[in-house]
């Protein structure tokens, strides 16, 4: 008792939590009771001061909010409501007794016997206008607490309470207090009987649309447009009632309204409009219609147009929602909006067909019987169009209004249950099939014109993704036509068989045979031989039209084995041509370019069915696989007397992509053993188990690639040995003795008897790999690299320049390899590059390569087992980048400055720019710098950061203007002909000339504007269209730069 | 938006476009086809090889303009453009151009977006004459006058609604 005197009195003065706090807690743990708090405040509650009266009040409401509610029993619920209820006619203590009446009728134990009392005092003594913002949400909190839990009590007290409530609410503005309006709106219109008070209600909810709050920025109570607008929307939709009096009121909104309350009142209305049921509906429909129609024919944007017709369809939907009509009687609007829409389409060309079919298309995905309707009324009058003999020109137009059509039915379908489909014989895909034979003959003869063609195959693709739609033999026959546009006739442009193309894709996917059957045939045909001279342009052109076809066409496992079947006997009659003349490199070139080209095409069909996850992919590690390795080893075999293409490195290179992407998709058993055999014919000779095909090969010969006696085109066939390898998971073991041997001998292998770069990429990718991978296995390799490797071949002065540069490469890939599984010992080799930066010779080699370790690559990753730990490049950035800046900043070797400067410009390009966002300030200067190296290469790199920089950075705007000066200097110096050579320089630093105006204020660069107008009509000179391009694009968008 | 609307059903003709980027980014007069190999290396150029202004590329720079009565259109669709009539000669350029409807009200303000277009895109070292086409239109010979007239154009680019209007129509992003 004497603990809670205290706490009160200290209370009174300090007005501090703590007590407050004190009091609960005792409360909550028994050692004082409510009654003693009551007694104790007593003088306070009753006190002749003002001041104390209302401190009083809110001390004890405050207690209340915070104890626990078994503390307040049936009893002293009820003697607190009415004193609180009393001390509303008190002005000074209204506050502190709402906020107290809030609390209290959250409680169980606060009955429907006190509702009666609390809501008449609220509505006797509160006036809203008096009140701020916070007391006026207690009074709101108390009325939802009681709408919520004593529904019934105001049930009763019905019109008296609707009819006092509005009167209290009316005039309110605030976000907060509006959303619980609302919801109390809502509840009062759903379940009381409001039939006589409808108008009222109606008048203080339907003011506040549409809703033009906008929340302001940071704003702490996080209430959003959207928030009130849905909370309002469900009001407005709680009630039929509303209808005859919302619906003038919408139509006003939408005729006057700006894009953004256009699109809420057509939102809001889709939401209404059902609700207030079919007949208001009908009667207002003409009104509504030529509203919409308004917004649909003349949009104000394309949204509002689309959220139009989605409420256009709504409408539609609410009035004919039970109608039993026959399809021939089909009355009212969707009659009448339908025939307004055919009377558009007479002149299918002009631009209002467009919206005429966009309106017609979305009555097809309305009620049963209006989709009928519109088919059945739709499709013969477009055929009719297509027919009419008297003006051909309008066809394509016709035809693409059918794919339209046709799109639309799809959609329409799609959303039409199976239980529906079964059910409703009558369905728009019943309908259109009546119609098929018609349409098919009339898009078929769309084919053989010219200008329809494009149309008629969207038509086709239409007809094809409507599932179940058309039979096999239909599909055969729109194969056997469209294949004619394939056929490549001088007459058939790009566009039009790349359309047709997608449309076999597509039949590809479900009917595979029609495409075997007609098109495949025609393609391979079509495929020379031998390569077109150097100079047969167009022949070539051909071909790889026809390589692209095949790409798009044979993912199906049924058309992907005839492909690698016809390519790859095509390879080998490529390969090994007979009887030429002369055999000269040179001569051979397109025939090497010829079979790359397949190759790729390989490549890229396996990728892509990678990719869609196909299963027939393993299967060719017998078929495919030992044909390429027959290819490639025969090839070597020949190459001794004379020149073939099969020793061309980018074949080789392309054809151990082949291998890596079949062997991937190996099961692991598959891959051991696989492996064995593989190294087996590279290290043990044994090469005839992994080649097969053709050309038998020699049963003298020897196959040993590593030895150093090997030719050189035998040793570049260790590129599919490292294929083959990298692609394996880290379970797997390398079939080698000593693993720490094996990678110092293909590490000394690549530096000493390698003899071209693809071979020594192929090794360094290959140990990267297995470092990566099985790194516990290598540990005194690893050591042996930092001991004796390092100090040999790249910080030996003596060496020869060629093989430190070289051996900086390999020790790239193989920090690259530590990086990416986060190992600790990345830390010493990234050191060591480091150390290089004072070298004359090797500091920019060894800057560069800090960009390489961090960049992208194709062989450390997920899809190839690589051991990749999440944030790897993060961790190794932090590591880096502040040694690099300050580096950069204040080395006073000026070779060890540009080293850093070279190497920060190289890493911060090749990594996203959150990782970088903090140091920006003190990156961009540098970066700048950086704008001045020679290396065109680097100062492209350079501009495309800064480019990403603008691009996302809205969190740093201070980081750019401040240098906005400097910046658009070196910009224009870099952008004109004159100054930079390199158009590729010369385009990014255009391009971000043209994205300044959009990062920075115009205040900022208005002195520079005559300038940067002025300058950039030299870049709008330059030889290259390429760098013509982005200059136009640039000073447009300083000429639009306005203040 | 002006009140009259000289044509509100104009048609829109199909366009071809630009060839469509081929899936093999080679140039035909390479003989290999270029390699994704995820490296983004830039476009290669010969050095030494200079593209010369030509009609296509005046064209695109006026193709996609819109029509100021239809912003969802552009002047190419409603063939109030087309390539063979943008000609060039040397330092000389003449973009000749059709209005939809010969009473069409708006043929000065298309004629003077292209010419601001061009204004800003092309080298000063052209001089550009933009015409209506002959017997388009019932007022040619003013039209042609106007867009012409260096100082007449001046004099209409200070009226800065009117350059909010041609803002709007060149903005093709």
């Amino acid at each position: 008792m004497e603990s809670t005197e205290r706490l009160v009195r200290t209370w009174m003065a300090s007005r501090r939590d703590e007590e407050i706090t004190e009091t609960v807690s005792n409360i909550n743990n028994g050692s004082t009771t409510l009654l003693n708090v009551v007694k104790v405040l007593g003088e306070y509650l009753t006190s002749e001061e003002d001041q104390l009266r209302t401190s009083g009040v809110e001390f004890l409401s405050s207690i209340l909010s915070k104890c626990f509610p078994e503390k307040l029993n049936r009893q002293s619920v009820r003697v607190l409501v009415s004193f609180y209820c009393s001390k509303m006619e008190d002005w000074d203590t209204i506050i502190p007794s709402l906020q107290g009446l809030a609390h209290l009728t959250t409680l169980p134990t606060c009955t429907s016997d006190d509702v009666p009392k609390i809501i008449d005092s609220i509505f006797e003594r509160v006036k809203m206008k008096n009140l701020v913002q916070s007391v006026r949400f207690h009074v709101f909190t108390i009325i939802h607490n009681i709408v919520v839990r004593h529904r019934d009590v105001l049930k009763s007290m019905v019109s008296d309470f609707v009819e006092r409530y509005v009167v209290l609410v009316e005039g309110e503005k605030d976000p907060r207090n509006l959303l619980i309006a609302f919801a109390i709106a809502r509840v009062i219109v759903v379940e009381f009987d409001v039939a006589k008070s409808v108008e009222s209600i109606f008048n203080i909810t339907f003011c506040y649309f549409p809703i033009t709050f906008r929340p302001p920025p940071n704003d702490p109570y996080g209430i959003t447009t959207d928030d009130l607008r849905q909370a309002l929307r469900r009001v407005l939709s709680a009630t039929p009632l509303f209808g005859t009096l919302a619906i003038p009121l919408f139509l006003e909104k939408l005729t006057a309204g700006s894009p953004v309350t256009k699109r809420d009142t057509l939102e809001t209305m889709a939401i209404c409009i059902p609700v207030y049921g079919s007949s208001i509906a009908r009667t207002n429909a003409r009104k509504l219609w030529n509203a919409l129609k308004l917004e649909v024919f003349q949009p104000v944007d394309q949204q509002t147009e689309e959220q139009a017709l989605k409420t256009t369809q709504d409408l539609v939907k609410t009035i004919y929602s039970n109608s039993t009509q026959a399809d021939e009687d089909i009355q009212g609007l969707a009659k009448d909006a339908c025939e307004e829409c055919l009377m558009i389409l007479r002149e299918p060309e002009k631009s209002q067909a467009k919206h005429a079919i966009n309106v017609l298309c979305a009555f097809m995905s309305t009620t049963p019987s209006v989709s009928r309707y519109t088919v059945t009324q739709l499709i013969p009058y477009l055929m009719k169009q297509f027919i009419k003999p008297d003006d051909a020109s309008v066809r394509p137009s016709v035809l693409l209004l059918v794919s339209d059509v046709l799109a639309a039915a799809r959609e329409a379908m799609s959303h039409l249950h199976e239980s529906e489909l079964v059910e409703d014989t009558q369905n728009v895909g019943t309908i259109l099939t009546s119609f098929k034979d018609e349409l098919t003959s009339v898009i078929i003869s769309g084919l053989k014109i010219p200008s329809c063609r494009q149309p008629a195959v969207a038509c086709l693709l239409g007809l094809v993704s409507i599932s179940d739609f058309l039979g096999e033999e239909e599909l055969g026959f729109i194969v056997h036509n469209v294949n004619e546009i394939l056929s490549f006739g001088d007459d058939v442009d790009e566009d039009d068989s790349n359309v047709a193309l997608k449309l076999l894709s597509t039949i590809a996917v479900s009917a595979p045979r029609h495409i075997k059957e007609q098109v495949l045939p025609q393609l391979f045909s079509t495929l020379p031989d031998y390569a077109p001279s150097k100079e047969a342009i167009t022949e070539r052109v051909k071909y790889w039209r026809t390589l692209t076809a095949l790409t798009i066409l044979c993912r199906q496992p049924e058309l992907f084995e005839i492909l690698i079947i016809r390519l790859t006997a095509k390879l080998d009659l490529l390969c090994f041509r007979q009887a030429l003349l002369s055999s000269d490199e040179a001569a051979l070139e397109p025939d090497a370019a010829y079979a790359h080209s397949i190759l790729q095409t390989i490549y890229k069909v396996l990728s892509a069915k990678i990719d869609e996850e196909h299963h027939d992919v393993p299967k060719y590690i017998d078929i495919l696989v030992p044909r390429l390795f027959n290819i490639f080893v025969y090839s070597t075999i020949l190459s001794t007397e004379r020149y073939v293409i099969g020793i061309e490195p980018r074949l080789i290179i392309t054809g151990g992509q082949i291998i890596a992407l079949v062997v991937q998709s190996l099961p692991i058993s598959k891959k051991e053993e696989y492996l064995q055999t593989v190294f087996s014919a590279y290290f043990d000779g044994n090469v005839k188990q992994i080649a097969a095909g053709q050309q038998a090969i020699p049963s003298d010969y020897v196959f040993c690639p590593f030895d150093a006696s090997a030719s050189s085109v035998t040793k570049s066939l260790v590129v599919l040995l490292s294929s083959a390898t990298t692609v394996l998971q880290k379970e797997i073991l390398m079939p080698v003795s000593d693993l720490n041997v094996f990678l110092n001998q293909i590490l000394d292998w690549s530096m000493t008897k390698a003899d071209q770069e693809h071979q020594r990429e192929g090794i360094w990718k290959m140990i990267a790999s297995i470092l990566n991978k099985r790194i516990e296995g290598a540990s005194s390799f690893l050591s042996d690299l930092l001991s004796h490797f390092w100090y040999t071949q790249i910080a030996n002065g003596s060496a020869a320049l060629s093989t430190r540069r070289q051996a900086i490469r390999a020790w790239g890939w193989m920090t690259k390899a530590l990086l990416v599984r986060s190992h600790p010992s990345c830390a010493q080799f990234t050191d060591r590059l480091f150390d290089l930066f004072v070298d004359e010779e090797l500091n920019w080699h060894a800057a560069k390569t800090f960009g390489d370790i961090v960049g992208v690559d194709k062989v450390l990753t997920k899809r190839n087992y690589a051991v990749i730990k999440i944030l790897h490049t993060q961790r190794f950035v932090n590591s880096v980048l502040s040694r690099l800046t300050s580096g950069a900043k204040t080395s006073t070797n000026s070779h060890e400055q540009l080293a850093h400067l070279v190497a920060l410009s190289s890493l911060i390009s090749q990594i996203p720019r959150n990782l970088y966002a903090r140091e920006l300030p003190s990156l961009i200067p540098l970066l700048i710098r950086g704008l001045g190296l020679p290396d065109y290469n680097i100062r492209c790199q350079v501009i495309e950061t800064l480019l990403a920089v603008a691009e996302e950075g809205s969190s740093d705007e201070n980081v750019i203007p401040e240098h906005a000066p400097s910046l658009v200097t070196t910009m224009l110096k870099n952008s004109t002909v004159r100054e930079m050579p390199s158009p590729n320089v010369r385009i990014t630093a255009l391009k971000y000339l043209g994205v300044l105006p959009k990062v920075v204020r115009y205040d900022i660069l208005h002195p520079l504007k005559a300038t940067v107008i002025r300058e950039l009509a030299i870049a709008l000179d330059d030889p290259k269209r390429l760098v013509r391009k982005e200059a136009v694009e640039a000073r447009t968008s300083w000429f639009k730069f306005h203040g | 938006m002006p009140g009259e609307i000289f044509n509100p059903n104009p048609t829109v003709f199909r366009t071809s476009g630009k060839p469509s980027s081929d899936q093999y980014t080679t140039d035909p007069n390479s003989l290999w086809l270029e390699e994704d190999d995820g490296r983004h290396n830039g476009i290669v150029f010969d050095d030494d090889e200079v593209d010369p202004i030509d009609r296509d590329e005046i064209f695109d720079l006026i193709r996609y303009i819109k029509d100021p009565e239809h912003p969802g259109v552009n002047l190419e669709e409603l063939r109030v453009v087309s390539a063979p009539q943008c000609r060039i000669a040397g330092n000389f350029v003449t973009i000749e151009f059709t209005p939809t409807v010969p009473h069409c009200g708006m043929s000065t303000l298309i004629g003077l977006s292209i010419r601001v277009r061009l204004l800003r895109s092309l080298p000063n070292r052209f001089k550009v004459d933009i015409f209506v086409q002959p017997g388009s239109h019932q007022s040619e010979h003013a039209v042609n006058k106007q867009l012409n007239d260096k100082e007449r154009v001046a004099a209409a680019l200070e009226n800065l609604a009117l350059v909010k209007t041609l803002e709007d129509c060149l903005d093709t992003s």
